[in-house]
């Protein structure tokens, strides 16, 4: 048995670039005929160069923005997706070669809640998919039992999915991936969509996984997420791990800097330039809140009582007023701007 | 931890899996009552605009069937066009069905959560078609049912032969079935050439006349179409008195074409398999 859960070596992905984008950079001439279109397209690389080891038991959240390459990564990894070029095997099997040892390691839920079938009630799902996964019959029944017993779906197991609520369509969709007791769980997503509550009894179930013995490979966007349940932490950004560590190990390479974080209403894009050019300023990333002309400006400084007069007298321009202001230790949001030089949602 | 998992993985749990996909495909069939119009309904609507023609241009003392007799060595032409008719039918619906159930599964977001199983994944494509199979030859005795009762159709063959027609017409219609299922993952203007394979079939395979009044070329290429043999065969074997020498030479040409229709069908599904795990082109919708 290979020592970790999941390794990567130099995983790249390349996508022949969607028609819509080519067809910005090369005028296309329209054929009938669909197939074989042999002109060679233009490629984009939604992974480029990733490495990874996970280790067996931990939870390894894989922290980025929108289009950042997490998807593709599980994808590769669930044997979706044939890596371009590269290496990766999950339990010691190798996702091209071992193709089929690969989908009996894993419980793989893709994001959004359509990998179920709406027209079919959660048990039923639950007992087709135990089959295209080889559970014996006599098992699989008693299996389906627990599990919806276990997600607290037994009232409603005999419904049709299209009658469930979001939460209720995931937990069958983790169902169906826990059937065959996998040693290692993709989790592309898992809380998107939502609403709190829900959001909330998830991760606690990902923690009960992660205690039951099961290695967790998850993506997400939210970073309060990937801090509070992850053993150790992969940002991506544009295909490429930036930074890899323990969510402390992640905050302490910030740690001298401080942050402060003010909430203005109305922004001009000039003010921001102005604080940029400050001395002691390291980056500014504004993001726009919920309310109207409301926004939230971070900036990252080695100290921040040298800056702070300049910093309140600078904001309080055409318009733009200052409504509140902390100073606060840097979270991994901050640790992202700090690499990339921009927000991790937009 | 239970460390190790439940699956049991070997021929017979790849049976079973395919049989998990026929009624789960089976269950939801059901649950679309929109079957009950394809079923019933559709075999009466649709013929009806030839056999008017056909009885309009047969004139008010039936002189018109004589020449149709001349030419096709039948006088029960009510069911001539139904029969062709109805194997169109077939086709068309197989290539809608089967053609586009991979495709379906693609738009509900199934197809994925499918393929990541360890199971063999042909058995996605064969097992969705297993329903469908069996609503048709529904369709086609329902059929059969409502022309002797409603037109008056005399099927005076023999029902056995009949019967061994359908069994030899079911491989080559799945296996364009299956080809069509295939090309369509990977192709985006795929109801044009749905339109165009069943335009083909209507105008080349005489649904509702007898290749004979083609001209040559046409007749050449109808020549390679299964559904012309189809037609033909099940035309000899249910509307008059035949032997089975009399299809024979149909029944053999079927069996070459399912086989490579067939053949043809898997190839191009293990094509589209390998192309969408590198363009990704399975997960798009
Ligand atoms: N099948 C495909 N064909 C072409 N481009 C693709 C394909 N799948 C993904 N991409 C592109 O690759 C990039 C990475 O996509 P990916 O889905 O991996 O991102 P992600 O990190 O999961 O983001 P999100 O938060 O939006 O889910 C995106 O720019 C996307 O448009
Ligand atoms: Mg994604």
């Amino acid at each position: 048995m290979s020592d970790w859960a999941v390794v990567t070596e130099n995983l790249v992905k390349k996508f022949p670039q969607r028609a819509q984008a080519a067809e910005k950079t090369e005028a296309k001439k329209k054929s009938f005929w669909p197939f074989g279109k042999k002109e060679p397209r233009p490629m984009f690389t939604a992974v480029d160069g990733v490495n990874l080891q996970i280790k067996r038991g931990e939870i390894f959240g894989l922290l980025g923005p929108n289009g950042a390459g997490k998807s593709t990564t599980i994808r590769m990894l669930c044997t979706l997706l044939e890596p371009t070029s590269g290496r990766a095997a999950v339990n010691g099997f190798d996702v091209v070669k071992q193709a089929n040892e690969v989908r009996r390691s894993l419980g793989t839920v893709l994001a959004g809640e359509r990998s179920i079938y709406w027209k079919l009630s959660g048990r039923e799902n639950l007992t087709y998919f135990a089959a295209l996964n080889h559970i014996p019959p006599a098992v699989a029944k008693k299996r389906v039992d627990d599990l919806i017993e276990r997600m607290e779906l037994k009232e409603r197991a005999d419904e049709l999915v299209e009658k469930y609520s979001t939460g209720m369509r995931q937990r069958i969709a983790i169902s169906r991936a826990l059937l065959a007791r996998p040693p290692i769980l993709l989790l592309d997503e898992p809380t998107l969509g939502l609403d709190p509550q829900a959001a909330r009894n998830l991760r606690e179930l990902i923690v009960d996984l992660q205690k039951e013995g099961h290695t967790i490979l998850l993506t997400t966007h939210y970073m309060e997420e990937a801090d509070q349940l992850s053993d150790r932490i992969g940002i991506i950004d544009t295909g490429k791990i930036i930074a890899l560590d323990t969510p402390e190990g992640l905050k302490q390479r910030i740690d001298q800097a401080e942050v402060i974080r003010l909430e203005v209403s109305g922004w001009d894009d000039k003010i921001g330039a102005q604080l940029r050019s400050v001395a002691g300023v390291d980056t500014l990333t504004p993001r726009k809140l919920e309310q109207d002309s409301q926004w939230e400006i971070s900036l990252q400084t080695a100290n921040s009582r040298a800056i702070l007069p300049v910093v309140v007298e600078k904001v309080n321009h055409n318009g733009t007023r200052l409504l509140n202001m902390n100073i606060v230790r840097p979270t991994l949001e901050d640790v992202f701007i700090n690499l990339t030089g921009k927000a991790l949602r937009d | 931890m239970e460390s190790t998992t439940l699956a049991r993985t070997g021929v017979i749990s790849n049976l079973r899996a395919l049989q998990a996909v026929i009624s789960r495909e089976w269950t939801i069939f059901m649950r679309y009552p929109s079957w009950i119009i394809s079923l019933f309904i559709w075999p009466l609507i649709f013929p009806m605009a030839y056999l008017l023609t056909a009885r309009a241009f047969s004139g008010p003392d039936n002189t018109g069937l004589l020449q149709f007799q001349a030419a096709t060595g039948q006088s029960e032409y009510i069911g001539f066009i139904a029969i062709g008719t109805m194997i169109w039918m077939w086709q068309n619906v197989v290539l809608w069905n089967v053609g586009f159930a991979l495709r379906n599964e693609q738009h509900r977001g199934t197809l994925e959560s499918n393929w990541m199983a360890p199971t063999w994944r042909f058995a996605f494509l064969l097992g969705s078609s297993v329903p469908q199979l069996v609503s048709m030859l529904l369709m086609l005795g329902v059929s059969t049912l409502e022309y002797t009762l409603f037109f008056g159709v005399r099927f005076e063959g023999s029902l056995w032969l009949s019967l061994l027609v359908i069994l030899f017409a079911i491989p080559p219609i799945y296996g364009l079935g299956f080809t069509f299922a295939s090309l369509v993952i990977t192709a985006r203007e795929a109801n044009a050439f749905v339109f165009l394979v069943r335009g083909v079939v209507m105008i080349f395979c005489g649904i509702t006349y007898p290749i004979a009044v083609l001209p040559g070329w046409m007749q050449a290429i109808a020549a390679w179409l299964p559904q012309t043999y189809i037609i033909r065969a099940f035309r000899t074997a249910a509307l008059s008195a035949s032997s089975f020498d009399a299809i024979a030479p149909d029944l053999l040409m079927l069996a070459l074409f399912g086989a490579f229709w067939l053949c043809l069908g898997y190839t191009i599904f293990k094509w589209m398999e390998r192309r969408a795990r590198q363009t990704g082109a399975i997960g798009q919708y």
